[in-house]
């Protein structure tokens, strides 16, 4: 059993009072009162429909929410006092909350999920997101019954999404961990996913919770563990992804939860990623992704302004992660017009791998690596959109593959700046 | 030992169901008789009980096990004479104990006499007497109760040249209560075995007496008003005499048979029975306290029958189909053991013999509002038999001892009304009264004692209950009182151990005394009562202020 000194003697009472369970429902929250009560009433009702029979819970981990997020997920509680809409569940189903922090952290609330699915032998797990409102209560079965039934250890999702929605996936998270990891993972950062209590009670111990480079990103720490571990995944596909209109000013927050725990990821796991070759398909029900297609607006002027100010301004930050040759590219790049505009595959693939080996040996403040990326990945991001302006989901998944493979093949260069950065 | 003269006996009642039959054989002729059920009343008074219920002992062809009655005012030959069945009755009022009958006021065998002449011809003057038809689609929309072997309410009689309405197997007629004959003749019977001394009647199927277009002919309001009827006959003529209703119903409608405490006096609650072996099995008081909360008040003097097990199948007719498909589950993955919509099993095999569920479910038996029924041998935890078909599993000879036919008689065991059961866990060998006597840990002295201290105190009879709702959803928690006194009983469905804190700030300065071997616990304070529970593990706490 997991040490855990951070759980409170209330939420530890509560846990008591739980007692073990088969499925724990993770929701970590912070002031998400806006879309929380939909979120729990659909999980009350996956679970009511899809397990009334087992022992379930929901866990929430709140980060000191102000707007009555836990008593919205509390109050969906089913007892003998509490009824909720379902007058024939068959089971108690406890919905308790805990205070992990004053103020949000994921580590600590999905360590706070962790530590009670532990304490609660739950045989299968889930975590939602708090803010997917597209959720339907079918998700909750497709992400646990292959752990309960099939043996999994983690279930990651796949979603039908706009072609340019998770530009950030579809080109750096998705190729990269597939082909340093070599595992065919459509969502390597995923905010809905299905695991084991084994996996979750391994994950537990590591001295992950206090790296503040590892802090945020644990979701992607956590399925690349799995990974390494090589415990049995697969990967299951749930619906529509929201929508979430991104601000320009998001992308480096994004950078920081997703880019930068895979960097850091790769350092301890180098001895697991150095001696893979190649990539797996994933046992996938359902469809790997769907594409919609539908007309968005795009501000490809404003892309290719900040990227092409981003390379001329950090040209000497630039100096320091990145080889000459990549550096010269990037600025002929930068000098294209707009109808000529490119940020080719091999390009890409070579500035986001010294970027990774830059980050390895700290060139500079790591934190300023990733910072320094941001127009770096709008070029890159810039260059899709423009090519698959008028693309089928054919042209789009062809283009993603396209891409996968040349992070394959380039690997050993990867390996080549990583070991020559030593 | 005199009887008990409050006419409220019922409600400190503990009641021992079992058929003549079954229970010991005096003759040797492989079949229980009155006197042999009068030699074994020391064994009965021993155990604590203070009321026998009786099933059918009628004439009868014996295809529904006596249910089917062909003579109401006389016994089967098989079980004796009617001067038998009167020193039974004597001997058992003398031992402090009550003699509850049953009463088939729905239908006949169709061998009884009446039928007989009710189908010989349409002039006959009993024609009137059962409920005829020349087309079987009267009273369409009404459930079959046997599905298993019933395809229809209605039975074609070739003599007749008509049809016949009957609830239950098609060789069991309905009496006809439109005929006011009718009426007067049942009262007739049931004042016949009154002034014999019987002290009640259990009713069988009451709410199907009355049929009418339209409705799913059960629990109209012509039914109420023939049993108030006979209640206030009852009241009039035979004072401190019991009515008890078998309504297999959900609460809302088994509270109408109460009336204003002028129709019965009790009633079997079957929907709470069920969801007892649910809660247990889900490990969740929440189908136990959900159906105690959905059971309205009764008259003050009326009172609840619980019950473990019965004759019957374990009945899921009041579930829902999620709760009854995951009973099935449970308790029945076997599809033999399944019949009409239940269980054919005994307590015993239910809970997989083990000692600390059937203590667990019985102390609940005992603690729940209402008058607790034992079903004969499930005292020692006998086994049933899936194989000996229709219900007849559960209704094999007592087992006395290891011995010869499990000293239930003397006869040659092929010459037993039903075999015994033999198995090696559940065979007389194995268990039977005489080595649980001698066995001052076995199940038998442990009911001995439950029944003892639940008979120690009027509250578990009497009392109110007020349900506790701890957070840890496996623990039942509930106070009993009565005046000034209070019982707390916590119960413990997990069979993992628990701990559990208990909001009792009303009782702040109690002092918990254990009701079994007496010892103090802490006393009640402001703080949450915290308790721990070892597996299936209850407490009763007697509560005082000293």
């Amino acid at each position: 059993m997991a040490e855990d000194t951070f759980l409170t003697d209330d939420f530890l009472r509560q846990l008591i009072n739980v007692g073990e369970v088969d499925i724990l429902v993770g929701l970590p929250t912070h002031n998400n009162a806006k879309t929380v009560g939909s979120i729990v009433k659909t999980i009350q009702s996956g679970i009511l429909r899809w397990f009334p029979r087992e022992r379930a819970v929901i866990i929430n981990a709140d980060g000191g929410s102000r707007d009555g997020t836990p008593e919205i997920v509390t109050s969906i509680s089913i007892d003998d006092v509490r009824r909720g809409p379902n007058p024939y569940a068959l089971r108690t189903l406890h919905s308790i909350s805990t205070k992990y922090a004053t103020t949000p952290a994921a580590p600590a609330a999905f360590r706070t999920i962790l530590a009670a699915a532990d304490l609660l032998q739950a045989k299968a797990c889930v975590v939602m997101s708090p803010e997917s409102c597209s959720v339907e209560d079918e998700w909750i079965s497709k992400l646990l019954r292959p752990i309960l039934n099939d043996g999994f250890d983690l279930v990651t999702p796949t979603y039908r999404r706009h072609k340019f929605e998770g530009v950030l996936i579809t080109n750096l998270l998705y190729p990269m961990t597939r082909a340093l990891y070599g595992l065919r993972l459509r969502e390597p950062y995923a905010q809905e996913f299905g695991f084991s209590g084994r996996l979750g009670g391994e994950f537990l111990p590591q001295n992950v919770w206090d790296d503040g480079g590892a802090g945020s990103g644990i979701e992607l720490r956590f399925i690349l563990s799995a990974i390494t571990a090589q415990h049995r995944i697969c990967q299951c596909f749930l619906g529509q992804k929201d929508h979430v209109e991104r601000r320009g000013s998001d992308l480096v927050p994004a950078l920081r939860q997703t880019v930068g725990p895979l960097f850091s990821a790769l350092e301890p796991d180098f001895p697991f990623w150095s001696a893979v070759t190649g990539s797996q398909p994933l046992l996938t029900i359902g469809p790997h992704q769907e594409v919609l297609l539908d007309l968005v607006r795009v501000n490809r002027k404003r892309l290719r302004e900040m990227f092409t100010a981003g390379v001329a301004e950090l040209a000497t930050v630039f100096q320091s992660i990145l080889s000459p040759d990549t550096l010269a590219e990037l600025q002929r790049v930068a000098l294209l017009g707009e109808n000529d505009f490119d940020y080719p595959a091999e390009l890409w693939v070579k500035t986001v791998y010294e970027f990774a080996a830059s980050y390895h040996k700290s060139v500079i403040s790591r934190d300023h690596i990733i910072q320094a990326l941001a127009p770096l990945f709008r070029g890159r991001a810039l260059a899709f959109l423009t090519e698959q302006r008028n693309g089928s989901a054919e042209d789009v998944e062809n283009c993603t593959e396209s891409l996968c493979l040349e992070f394959e093949r380039l690997k050993p260069y990867l390996l080549q700046m990583w070991k020559s950065r030593e | 030992m005199p009887l008990n003269q409050d006419v409220l006996w019922y409600k400190d009642a503990i009641i021992y169901q079992v058929h003549v039959r079954t229970f010991y054989d005096s003759n040797g002729d492989g079949i229980g008789d009155f006197q042999g059920l009068e030699q074994k009343l020391g064994y009965l008074q021993e155990l604590g009980i203070n009321a026998i219920w009786l099933m059918p002992f009628f004439p009868s062809p014996l295809r529904d096990d006596g249910y089917d009655i062909a003579d109401y005012n006389t016994v089967h030959s098989s079980y004796g004479t009617l001067e038998d069945f009167h020193k039974l009755l004597d001997s058992a009022h003398s031992r402090g104990i009550r003699v509850i009958i049953e009463m088939v006021l729905n239908h006949t065998s169709d061998q009884h006499p009446w039928f007989q002449e009710s189908r010989s011809s349409q002039e006959n003057p009993r024609r009137d007497w059962y409920v005829w038809s020349d087309t079987d689609n009267r009273y369409t929309g009404t459930r079959i109760i046997f599905l298993d072997t019933e395809k229809s309410n209605w039975a074609w009689d070739p003599i007749s040249k008509s049809y016949y309405w009957h609830r239950f197997f098609s060789h069991q007629p309905d009496l006809n209560y439109d005929n006011p004959a009718v009426r007067e003749q049942m009262w007739n019977v049931m004042k016949f075995w009154l002034e014999m001394g019987v002290d009640a009647f259990r009713l069988d199927a009451v709410p199907y007496l009355v049929e009418r277009e339209g409705t799913n002919c059960e629990n109209l309001p012509e039914t109420h008003a023939i049993l108030k009827d006979f209640r206030r006959r009852l009241d009039e003529q035979f004072p401190g005499r019991m009515l008890l209703a078998e309504a297999n119903q959900w609460p809302a409608d088994l509270r109408p048979y109460f009336g204003d405490g002028d129709e019965f006096h009790m009633a079997f609650h079957f929907p709470l029975m069920p969801r007892m072996f649910m809660g247990l099995k889900l490990e969740d008081r929440k189908p136990i306290t959900e159906i105690l909360q959905q059971t309205p008040e009764i008259p003050s003097s009326c009172q609840w029958s619980l019950f473990l097990r019965n004759h019957d199948e374990l009945t899921l007719e009041m579930v829902t189909d999620i709760e009854r498909d995951y009973m099935y589950d449970s308790y029945a993955e076997n599809k033999t053991m399944r019949l009409n919509l239940g269980i054919r099993r005994r307590l015993a095999p239910l809970l997989d013999n083990d000692r600390r569920r059937i203590e667990l479910m019985n102390g609940m038996l005992m603690s729940l509002p209402g008058t607790p029924i034992i079903y004969y041998g499930d005292e020692i935890g006998m086994g049933d038999n899936i194989n000996l078909g229709d219900r007849n599993g559960v209704r094999t000879p007592m087992q006395w001892s290891g011995g010869w036919n499990g000293g239930f008689s003397t006869a040659e065991p092929d010459r037993l009304y039903a075999p015994l059961i033999q198995n090696p866990v559940y065979g007389y060998p194995a268990v039977n009264v005489v080595s649980q006597l001698g066995s001052g840990h076995s199940l038998l002295h442990w009911m001995q004692s439950i029944i003892a201290v639940r008979r120690s105190t009027a509250v578990f009879g009497r009392g109110s209950i007020e349900f506790l709702h701890p957070a840890n959803h496996r623990i039942l928690a509930y106070v009993r009182r009565l005046g000034n006194e209070s019982v707390l009983v916590v119960n413990n469905l997990s069979g993992a151990a628990q701990a559990v804190e208990l909001d009792l700030r009303r009782y702040k300065g109690n002092i918990p005394i254990e009701m079994f071997g007496k010892n103090i616990f802490p006393r009640v304070g402001e703080v949450p009562y915290l308790l721990t529970l070892g597996p299936y593990q209850f407490f009763w706490f007697r509560l005082r202020r000293i």
